[in-house]
């Protein structure tokens, strides 16, 4: 058979139209049915992209989803180092990560051993986010303790202009927790998404997202803990009917900046058969 | 003999040429010297030759058409890629303002329609530049819309976007004999051969570059294309899977000659390294071997230009800090003569073994 430009336009036509397809038909799959989570969020979890770059020519609006994880260690608690890679959280140890499925046998505390735990990758996992749950309690909780000791402190030294600044920042860190800061928090991790389901029954309160974990060594190789990596789909898309709502919501820095002055916002993020999420109805609060 | 490219139309341009000079000389010399009929009937068949490949596929005529030629073909290239560039942020700057149905509607249309308008240009444009600059712009309207698909509906990223990506891109490279669509298909091709690699050790697959081995699956079987695929109407081809074989398998060695901990290779990191260099000094010496043997000019010059990379570097960790740097640079200089001198050698016994086989 001789190849003509026939055959390239037909070929090329039904591999453009294929691609559409099996993206098209994934997307209708992951919202068919009842959402596996809807959870309601605020300006808290959602954060407008920074106009820098080549975002200033985007004329798109995808907000990023703010998650937080829970360091283990209490002094190396608060929102400065809980979002992202900043923490290593209580529940993911040794025991979790090789349930997660990193072979953690060989001993830590050689070179070779070493050389073995830093040279892991981080591998994919479904993660567990929890709003507004005992983890965020407690990281209030912290900042308001933290904010009265340092303000123990400077009312007790009232010359010392160091413990009056930490008192100030503290008392900002407060304000920011209370009013600015996420309340998503990464509480659990796994290999089966329906078991974590069963565990985690509400689904206005837990969402099950596909993310990625990764172990490491602490302390010069005292023990193994781990570090979400990443929640793979940490964006979501604002349609075009739903833009309104979100103008004049700025985007903000984790706690150093300025107090958010910008409108109060209801956002419905559902969560769907493949854990790909979608913005599913969005309110602006008077 | 039956022409099927341009490239090939224009190599039988340049021999009919090439044998007219050496006719002349010849008669000019009295050492052949044609019939009024053999030379009427030489011309008038070399004539429609060259007439039919002017008309087909637009060859170059001469030395100044060539010379011109090149100046369209960068043009081409800029072109090429700036307008591919244009449409990315054409889509960009308004795909906000249209809602998610047109947004889908636009994406498809726009790839298929520069699809189809490569098509209808390829049919008029006989010198390919122009259908080349469109199945460039064809090729980033179906990566945008793949990419965007993905961002307005929050899919996750996977490595099988990359397949689709290769496929078009190779389907329009051989489609119009691009060789920049060639290495853009190639170059997906690398990356979804990667992440499949990095994924097998149980990794996550948008971090198959902090494993620089896994592209040498991927190097191998770019080798083997050139060998298993016949190019007869695409020449040029088989050197570029060629040197994106040789790309692949030499930076991936040059970055673990010199951080060994990146290896999956769970022995001391300065083992490591010390085996990638001298595998780099293998492979690179014995493939510029083989492309000088075999006539590949690519795989000669990209082994030879490794192999001084891999001493350079080893030269500059040995002695950069205490030599001066007069006496340095002194040494890179003679070894450069040295190396040209090994080439020279090597190019005196290929041309005594061309010599001798004519024989």
């Amino acid at each position: 058979m001789n190849w003509t430009r026939r055959h390239t336009l037909a070929l090329g036509a039904v591999l453009i139209v294929a691609t559409n397809a099996v993206a098209l038909l994934g997307v209708a799959y992951n919202r068919s049915g009842t959402p596996g989570s809807e959870l309601r969020l605020s300006q808290r979890e959602l954060r407008p992209p920074f106009e820098w770059g080549l975002q200033k020519e985007n004329s798109g609006l995808s907000l990023k989803l703010l998650w937080r994880v829970a360091n283990r260690d209490a002094e190396k608690r608060g929102v400065a180092n809980e979002y992202g890679w900043g923490a290593i959280p209580a529940w993911l140890d040794r025991a979790k990560l090789t349930e997660l499925g990193f072979d953690l046998s060989r001993p830590d505390s050689t070179p070779a051993g070493r050389r073995y735990y830093a040279k892991l990758r981080s591998r994919e996992a479904y993660l567990v986010l929890e709003l507004a749950g005992p983890p965020y309690q407690a990281a209030l909780d912290a900042a308001r303790e933290r904010a009265e000791n340092r303000k123990a402190d400077a009312l007790a030294h009232p010359g010392d202009a160091r413990l009056k600044a930490q008192a100030d920042f503290s008392q900002s860190q407060l304000f920011h927790e209370e009013h600015e800061a996420s309340r998503l928090f990464v509480v659990d991790a796994g290999l089966d998404a329906g078991a974590l389901r069963a565990k985690y029954a509400d689904r206005s309160r837990y969402a099950i997202v596909l993310g990625r974990v990764r172990p490491t060594l602490e302390g010069n190789g005292a023990r193994v803990g781990g570090y979400v990596t990443a929640v793979i789909n940490d964006s979501v898309n604002v349609p075009l009917g739903m833009r309104k709502a979100f103008e004049g919501v700025p985007p903000r820095s984790y706690g150093f900046g300025q107090r958010y002055a910008g409108p109060e916002i209801e956002a419905t993020v559902a969560f769907g058969k493949r854990f790909e999420p979608w913005l599913a109805g969005v309110a602006r609060k008077p | 003999m039956p022409v099927q490219s341009r490239t090939e139309a224009q190599q039988r341009t340049d021999e009919i040429h090439a044998f007219r000079r050496e006719l002349q000389d010849l008669e000019g010399r009295g050492i052949l010297v044609l019939t009024p009929e053999q030379r009427r009937a030489l011309e008038s068949h070399h004539g429609a030759l060259l007439a039919e490949y002017a008309r087909e596929f637009d060859v170059d005529r001469d030395a100044q058409a060539k010379q011109l030629s090149w100046g369209m073909r960068i043009a081409s290239l800029a072109g090429a890629l700036a307008l591919g560039a244009s449409v990315f942020f054409l889509f960009y700057q308004f795909w906000g303002r249209f809602s998610t149905a047109l947004q889908v509607a636009i994406l498809i249309a726009a790839a298929l329609g520069s699809f189809a308008a490569t098509a209808w240009i390829q049919g008029r444009d006989g010198s390919g530049y122009f259908t080349k600059l469109a199945a460039m712009v064809a090729f980033v309207c179906f990566v945008l819309n793949v990419a965007l698909l993905g961002q307005i509906f929050d899919i996750t990223p996977s490595d099988k976007a990359l397949v689709p990506w290769a496929a078009f891109a190779l389907l329009l490279a051989y489609a119009c004999d691009a060789r920049l669509l060639l290495g853009a298909g190639i170059l997906c091709g690398i990356a979804f051969v990667g992440a499949r690699t990095g994924t097998f050790s149980g990794a996550y697959w948008l971090d198959f570059g902090e494993r620089p081995e896994n592209f040498f699956p991927a190097a191998a079987l770019l080798i083997a294309v050139p060998q298993l695929v016949r190019h007869d109407r695409f020449p040029a081809f088989p050197q570029t899977y060629r040197v994106f074989a040789l790309l692949t398998l030499y930076l991936p060695m040059l970055v673990l000659a010199n951080w060994g901990e990146l290896s999956y290779l769970d022995f001391d990191p300065g083992l490591v390294k010390g085996g990638y260099q001298i595998a780099g000094f293998v492979a690179s010496g014995l493939l510029a071997w083989l492309g000088v043997r075999r006539g590949w000019a690519g795989v000669a010059n990209t082994s030879v230009t490794f192999f001084l990379i891999f001493l350079y570097t080893k030269f500059f960790d040995w002695w950069w800090d205490w030599m001066p740097k007069y006496l340095f640079f002194f040494v890179l200089g003679l070894t450069a003569v040295l190396f040209l001198m090994i080439l020279r050698r090597l190019r005196a016994h290929g041309a005594t073994a061309q010599g001798g086989a004519a024989r």
